[in-house]
């Protein structure tokens, strides 16, 4: 099997805060094929933000640090890369939707302004103007860089009198030239009146059409891989549906690999192929969705699916776990879930803990970090 | 979905620049619409902008007319008298009164040296704006570049921490004095003279922008618009001078239009106390100075610089706040609403009703 897309190993993630350290991430380990949709679940807290920010490398350190690990994305570890290579990676390569559609977009920037500063990034890189990844590129290239050389700058008359002259002259596309395809963007994400909407600022738009935007933008860079961070959570449940279906279908017309992040079941298993489970930073499952929430072996993934409302059954108080999520800072010893879980032995407590092991190419294989997990179909 | 591929034909050349340029035209359209709905809106903004710009006007023309008249053969100056000039005093008896009140002949009255106080004010005029701008830009721009580089720069254990660590150290060692007594000791070294004094305040004026900027850039930098351009593939220096500049960009056009009032009061200061400009040189601050012993006795000669001074910081001080509406959109906007019914409302009710 081809090497996945992204293949994250053992990343752990702490924040150092004036409290103490907070363990967001322990040992998480997953993997990505290309063409793939994997979704990550987890109650808030879980780390799944965390894991978001950190593959392509956006979260604030400090106070995060990132303890140990590998980010494999497209063959770089993305973790060693050196920092100012990272914005050649992201964009065209990793894109991020996030969940705040509200301060996401930048105020003082008219809706065009930051459409096509995204449209420009990726022509500019695909055209070898400008150093990035793009789709299909093995790396960066310095030597395809074709921009206008500095030496040239010297010796080039202010007005150049020669038509083959004049071409170099504007070969550095500005923003003003992909009003085109800043509409084409805004009419893939189903926006009425794009003409009109291109000139409004960021405020004079609903949640929807930001978080739509925001996808738009996302979208146009067309980046080999976009990760959903809860990208429909802060938005009413009519147009989360409108952008989830939208979503799909721009998987199908943009072929794009999603790393889809949310605390929505019903969202995930419409979705995601694969999806992995989270608790107090540790991926405890990970499998095809559909053989995750019909067979889960782990017994928190269990206990997850059980405490999702049913709207077309009414039989009591909804089913709820015992205890509640151990602090990041004191995670308990060995499996952090067995002080909760109904399946605790003796040997849970013990140091290390369970591992999940997602050996290369069994992707579609379905693992749950837990020693029991042949006995979790026998709870309640 | 259309990709459009870029042709590289002449034709194509020709028609893109024609759309940079007519989207440069709309951008300036839009900023001076912005600006005439704001001072329509606020009558205060008016004023302010009103004066600056008869305050300009006058000290271009103050400045040029001479030159240019004395080119073409007629000299003409816009000062009724020559500002240094020592007019004939009426005498009574044996005493000569040099100080005249006001009156249709001098219009600030004449001082003891019989020199004409409007004149005197009118020639001041360009000095002082241009030592204003002069100093405040300066340290907009060095303050404003420092504060930007220690507030963007500034995650510990880097270079760039080193960096902004020691910018913001020495800024601190010159707020730590008070500056205009820093700038008093700096003139005072250098010896008295214009050039001198202009040197002080410019060494004294930028750290207070630098605090600003750092501050400023600080709230900004970890705004999810900000992460959202970085994720978005945005290079870091394009971040700093695209998103987090243009978003701190109001409060520092708003205290660098009030500033260049704040600096003319302490350049006259530093001329009052008398280290600044020599007093052949008509200057505001120092006209004060020269007889503020005589406030009691003829008060015209202190009380018109003290007043020119008055409606030069008064008029930045009232642009400054109107520029604040203009510079951000959100008010922008909500003044154009309140004034004329454009497209701009209906298209945002349109955005609101698109989105269910």
């Amino acid at each position: 099997m081809a090497e996945p897309l992204l293949e994250v190993k053992g990343l752990s993630v702490d924040y150092e805060v004036g409290a103490g350290t907070f363990h967001a991430l322990s040992e998480v380990s997953l993997e990505l094929p290309a063409g793939h949709v994997v979704g990550i679940v987890g109650e808030t807290g879980c780390g799944k933000s965390t894991l978001a920010h950190a593959i392509p490398r956006l979260l604030r350190e400090p106070p995060a640090r990132i303890r140990s690990g590998e980010v494999r994305f497209r063959g770089m570890d993305l973790l060693t890369l050196p920092k100012w290579k990272l914005p050649l990676v992201r964009g065209t390569g990793i894109s991020m939707v996030f969940q705040e559609p509200i301060n996401s977009l930048n105020p003082a920037f008219r809706v065009f302004d930051q459409l096509a500063e995204a449209v420009r990034i990726r022509k500019m890189r695909e055209s070898g103007q400008a150093p990035g990844l793009v789709p299909g590129s093995e790396g960066f290239d310095y030597s395809k860089r074709e921009g206008p050389k500095p030496a040239d700058a010297l010796t080039r008359p202010l007005l150049p009198s020669r038509p083959e002259a004049r071409k170099g002259f504007s070969r550095v596309l500005h923003r003003v030239d992909f009003r085109e395809d800043a509409l084409d963007y805004l009419r893939l994400v189903r926006i009425n009146d794009p003409e009109t909407i291109l000139d409004l600022y960021p405020h004079e738009l609903s949640g929807g059409m930001r978080q739509r935007i925001m996808i738009a933008m996302a979208l146009s860079e067309k980046p080999s891989l976009l990760i959903a961070d809860e990208p429909t959570s802060a938005l009413d449940i009519t147009i989360q549906a409108q952008v989830l279906t939208l979503m799909k279908e721009l998987i199908e017309e943009i072929r794009t690999s999603i790393l889809f992040i949310s605390h929505d079941l019903g969202v995930i298993a419409e979705m995601a192929d694969d999806v992995g489970v989270m608790y107090a930073g540790h991926l405890v499952e990970f499998g095809p969705v559909d053989d995750v929430y019909e067979h889960p072996r782990h017994p928190y993934t269990k206990a997850l699916l059980r405490s999702a409302p049913n709207q077309y059954k009414d039989d009591g108080p909804l089913p709820s776990l015992p205890g509640s999520v151990p602090n990041l800072s004191r995670l308990p010893s060995g499996c952090s879930f067995h002080p909760r879980c109904p399946l605790a032995k003796p040997v849970c407590s013990d140091d290390p803990g369970p591992v999940l092991e997602v050996q290369k190419g069994t992707a579609a294989g379905h693992e749950a970090a837990c020693y029991f997990s042949e006995e979790v179909a026998g709870l309640p | 979905m259309t990709a459009r591929s870029s042709s590289t034909g002449i034709g194509a050349d020709a028609n893109r620049q024609l759309s940079r340029f007519l989207a440069w035209i709309g951008q300036l359209r839009r900023g001076s619409r912005g600006l005439y709905r704001v001072l329509r809106a606020n009558p205060l903004t008016l004023v302010g902008f009103a004066l600056v710009v008869l305050l300009t006007l006058t000290a271009v023309a103050l400045v040029i007319v001479p030159p240019i008249s004395a080119a073409f053969g007629h000299p003409m100056s816009l000062t009724p008298y020559d500002p240094n000039a020592l007019l004939p005093c009426p005498t009574v008896g044996n005493q000569s009164f040099c100080a005249q009140p006001p009156s249709l002949e001098h219009f600030f009255g004449t001082d003891r040296a019989g020199r004409d106080v409007f004149s005197r004010v009118l020639t001041a005029l360009p000095l002082d704006l241009a030592i204003g701008f002069l100093i405040a830009g300066f340290a907009l721009l060095t303050g404003g570049g420092l504060g930007l580089i220690a507030g963007f720069w500034d995650r510990p254990g880097t270079i760039g921490a080193a960096v902004s660590l020691t910018i913001m150290r020495i800024t601190d060692v010159f707020l730590a004095f008070p500056s205009l007594v820093l700038a008093l000791a700096i003139a005072a070294s250098l010896g008295r003279g214009t050039i001198p004094s202009i040197i002080a305040i410019l060494l004294t004026w930028w750290p207070y922008y630098v605090r600003l900027t750092r501050g400023e850039v600080l709230a900004v930098k970890h705004q999810p618009y900000v992460t959202a351009a970085r994720a978005a593939g945005v290079a870091e220096w394009r971040i700093l001078f695209r998103h987090v500049l243009r978003n701190i960009a109001e409060p520092l056009v708003v205290y660098f239009t009030m500033d260049v009032g704040t600096v003319l009061v302490v350049f006259s200061t530093i001329s009052f106390i008398g280290i600044g400009v020599p007093p052949n040189v008509p200057e505001w601050g120092n006209m004060i100075q020269a007889y503020s012993d005589y406030l009691l006795i003829f008060p015209w000669v202190v009380a018109f610089p003290g007043l020119a001074i008055f409606v030069t910081v008064l008029a930045f001080s009232l642009l400054g706040d109107g520029l604040r509406d203009i510079l951000d959109p959100r008010s922008r906007r909500a003044l154009s609403q309140a004034e004329t019914t454009t497209r701009a409302p209906a298209a945002a009710a349109t955005a609101a009703g698109a989105s269910g």
